[in-house]
């Protein structure tokens, strides 16, 4: 308990308060911008953290990952444009609550609240039961990646908008996407026409703002085309969600924020899965599924609390083995070693106090995320003011320079802009969107686990069945993947 | 209203102090910011060690900063592709990796060494043998003699077919004339570290530094590892050579300028890196974060480049003519 004080008073310095919320700031606005990834956030800041000493630096970076992965949701509510990948899910019922609905405001609290709640559920699961999910994370080989794939693309039949054959035709695309490039589990290049660009694969961001950011536009464009646009004045009265909101979605954030914990653990899964998969969940479960799509709540907080939960989750193996499980979790254990913090197994034995301050650290680091999140609700809802002949060439503008910074690459600009006018006519064919974007999060991790469990298992299938999480996983799946078929039939059996 | 005028009197200050340090570009080397072309994301372990050598080169010679500049397209190769196409007046430096050695073997670039000067190799980690702690071998012998008990059956990670950790692999089975299962991670060497603490696979051979934390705890032991000479971070670990296996596999990272850059501007550069490389701080920057730091700088670099290019032509093409 002493050593849990003392981290206390190590942490609760004005000057890592500073760096946090420098560092969650930054981090919002690089979250809310698509294009610039939380990585190149953190490969910035990080050379900062020698320059300040101590843990303010490790403060800081925390505060900006966090904040992050919160900040994505914020230009997906309002603009359908989310600026993490993380944050595409948060679209389906963000945009329509804030813009058909007109309620910026509830959209912003309820996400807020989403987000905070999710951080601080994961981080209260780290300190609790880091060893034991550890233990978990590791029983996941090739097989139970595979499954796990599968079964977050079952959800295809929940987040097709028009009939589900469309939105499996969109998730065909994705997956087709996805296997572009030099393949690694053959060293074979595939439909790459012998070009230097597809041989690195196309990119998952450009297309994420195109079809997202760039359709929306040329939708909004269509439906605005020879009108008078009027001014917006939509008054925020409340910044915090109403009593109603948190009761309705309390069950939901819930449920997401464990399976957000749990994805987080698993390396090599993230942000962009799991809100997915909690979406999903959310419509799964909910009695009445009219509203989804429609602007839900309960989607926004499904969406945001499953991501913001991942942050909590990730740093269990990051801490406990010493195995990063993202890009972003590898730049901040590196950040840890420079400060002379090693994780690993040894840490919880040798070095406690380092323990408990990251514990301490991430907690406050949630907590002035979502403090600043609801204290800038009125200013971020205030760009639905803005009119919409404005907001467009900005929006365009900004997809493009964020999606060449993304990168540096200018065929990645090119592949946004195709991205953008494919995203439309498939609006208009009623294809949906989420589809392709599933397909490409989650093709290549089911392609590339099911042909390496091959590769394990000398070409025998049954190594897919033998396996108990592995199994569990796709029979799920394919109870999912089956539910517009005999959900008919049980409802007529049961009336 | 006034908002508007202020951004525009911000954006026309701005571009106007872009064009005052572009007319300031003259006279002696460096005399204007030098944009670093890193061919990798942002937070990768190339990414790492070229920001903090330029960071410290930076603080070396003062005066300029160095832009680092990320370009990852095609696997790296676009990004490589650009430095060696720069104008080569000193102001495009960039970073190039040992997939410039392979990858014109496997025809996927005619790029080279070639193209390339190098300023210095901060990094050059060999491939580590590392396998789960509780397996019956505890030295290259008595692991060799286990694969030769069990062939095709000992699961090896790699990085992905044709990437280095595979090579290395491949390069080990000629050597001890045995036969493992080869299972890529196409993701890097964290996943495969999970993998082997999770005893889903046996063993690797590949960069140490993900598995710093898992070794020091005693759940991993490294067995010996590619290289001439014993590592700073492990320095315990007997190499092939001494063992007798002749035998050096690298991944290294170079920081290099166009091919027909002045010598002029060559010399302050491999100067400062020189300096920057021989003190305390550097060596523990590297260390600090689980890199083991080299200084290989200048022809020293350009030499190993050249060795391990004709490494790997040999290799790939004997490789290719077996079909394999």
């Amino acid at each position: 308990m002493e050593v849990v004080l003392d981290a206390f008073t190590q942490i609760c310095t004005l000057q890592n308060l500073f760096f946090l919320v420098i560092g969650t700031a930054v981090g919002i606005f690089i979250g809310a911008m698509p294009g610039l990834s939380v990585n190149m956030g953190l490969a910035l800041l990080f050379p900062v953290t020698f320059s300040v000493g101590g843990i303010s630096g490790i403060v800081m970076l925390l505060g900006l990952y966090c904040g992050a992965i919160y900040g994505g949701s914020i230009t997906a509510i309002l603009l359908r444009t989310p600026g993490t990948p993380a944050s595409a899910a948060t679209t389906m019922d963000g945009y329509p609550m804030a813009i058909h609905n007109k309620q910026p405001g509830r959209a912003l609290a309820v996400s807020t609240t989403a987000s905070t709640f999710g951080g601080v559920f994961s981080t209260v699961c780290l300190i609790l039961f880091a060893p034991l999910l550890a233990s978990v994370a590791l029983q996941f080989s090739k097989p139970e990646y595979f499954a796990l794939a599968i079964f977050g693309i079952s959800m295809i039949t929940s987040v097709s908008p028009g009939s589900i054959l469309k939105g499996v035709m969109g998730c065909v695309v994705g997956l087709w996407i996805a296997t572009i490039g030099l393949d690694a589990m053959s060293g074979m290049e595939r439909f790459t026409f012998g070009t230097l660009y597809l041989s690195g694969g196309v990119s998952f961001m450009p297309i994420l703002i195109g079809m997202f950011a760039l359709t929306q536009v040329f939708i909004n464009v269509e439906d605005n085309y020879g009108k008078e646009q009027g001014r917006n004045e939509i008054r925020i009265d409340s910044v915090l969600p109403s009593f109603a909101d948190l009761k309705l979605t309390l069950p939901t954030l819930v449920r997401s924020s464990m399976i957000g914990t749990f994805i987080g653990c698993v390396p090599g899964t993230g942000g962009d899965i799991s809100s997915w998969i909690c979406y999903n969940q959310a419509k799964t479960w909910a009695k009445d599924k009219s509203q989804f799509g429609k602007g839900d709540p309960r989607g926004i907080a499904a969406s945001e609390s499953g991501n913001n939960s991942i942050v909590g989750g990730a740093f269990i193996p990051v801490l406990t083995l010493g195995i990063p499980g993202d890009g972003a979790t590898a730049i901040i254990l590196g950040a840890l070693m420079v400060h002379g913090i090693q994780p690993g197994p040894l840490l919880f034995v040798n070095n406690a106090l380092d323990v408990y301050m990251i514990f301490i650290a991430l907690m406050f680091a949630n907590l002035v995320m979502g403090a600043m999140g609801f204290s800038l609700i009125k200013v971020f809802a205030r760009v639905t003011n803005v009119p919409i002949k404005f907001l467009l060439p900005i929006i365009v503008v900004m997809a493009i320079i964020g999606t060449y910074s993304y990168n540096n690459s200018v065929p990645d600009v090119f592949v946004m802009l195709a991205a953008g006018f494919v995203g439309y006519f498939m609006h208009k064919f009623d294809m949906g969107v989420p589809g392709v974007i599933i397909g490409i999060i989650l093709g290549s991790l089911a392609e590339q686990n099911f042909t390496g469990s091959l590769l394990m298992s000398d070409g025998s299938l049954s190594i897919f069945v033998t396996n108990p999480i592995c199994c569990v996983f796709l029979v799920l799946a394919f109870v999912s993947l089956l539910s517009p078929m005999y959900k008919p039939a049980l409802k007529a059996l049961f009336k | 209203m006034r908002k508007y005028k202020a951004l525009v009197a911000a954006m026309a200050v701005s571009l106007s102090l872009g064009t005052v340090s572009a007319a300031l570009a003259a006279d002696a080397y460096p005399s204007k910011d030098i944009t670093v072309i890193i061919p990798k994301n942002p937070g990768g372990g190339t990414d790492i060690t070229g920001r903090g050598v330029i960071n410290m080169m930076q603080q070396d010679i003062g005066k300029v900063k160095f832009v680092p500049v990320n370009k990852p397209d095609g696997n790296g190769i676009v990004g490589m592709a650009d430095v060696a196409h720069a104008k080569p007046d000193g102001y495009t430096l960039g970073m190039v990796t040992v997939e410039l050695d392979i990858f014109p073997h496997q025809g996927k670039t005619n790029l080279s060494y070639k193209d390339y000067e190098s300023i210095i190799a901060p990094i050059a980690a060999p491939a580590a043998l590392i396998v789960h702690a509780d397996a019956p071998y505890n030295d290259l012998n008595s692991f060799v003699k286990y694969l030769k008990d069990n062939p095709g059956k000992v699961m090896m990670g790699n990085s992905g077919v044709g990437a280095i950790w595979h090579i290395a692999t491949l390069a080990f089975e000629k050597k001890f004339d045995v036969k493992v299962k080869h299972i890529p991670y196409p993701k890097g060497t964290a996943d495969i570290a999970a993998a082997i603490a999770g005893k889903h696979i046996d063993g690797c051979l590949a960069d140490p530094s993900s598995f710093k934390s898992q070794i020091e705890a005693g759940k991993l032991k490294i067995l010996a590892v590619m290289a001439d000479t014993r590592t700073k971070m492990f320095p315990d670990v007997p190499t092939f050579k001494e063992l007798g296996f002749d035998i050096a596999i690298r991944a290294w990272a170079t920081l290099v300028a166009p091919k027909g850059t002045p010598k002029e501007v060559l010399d302050v550069l491999r100067a400062s890196a020189k300096k920057v490389s021989n003190t305390p701080e550097f060596v523990d920057y590297f260390l600090k974060q689980g890199i083991d730091p080299t200084s290989i700088v200048g022809e020293d670099a350009n030499k190993m480049m050249e060795v391990d290019d004709a490494m790997y032509a040999e290799f790939l093409a004997k490789i290719a003519k077996e079909g394999k």
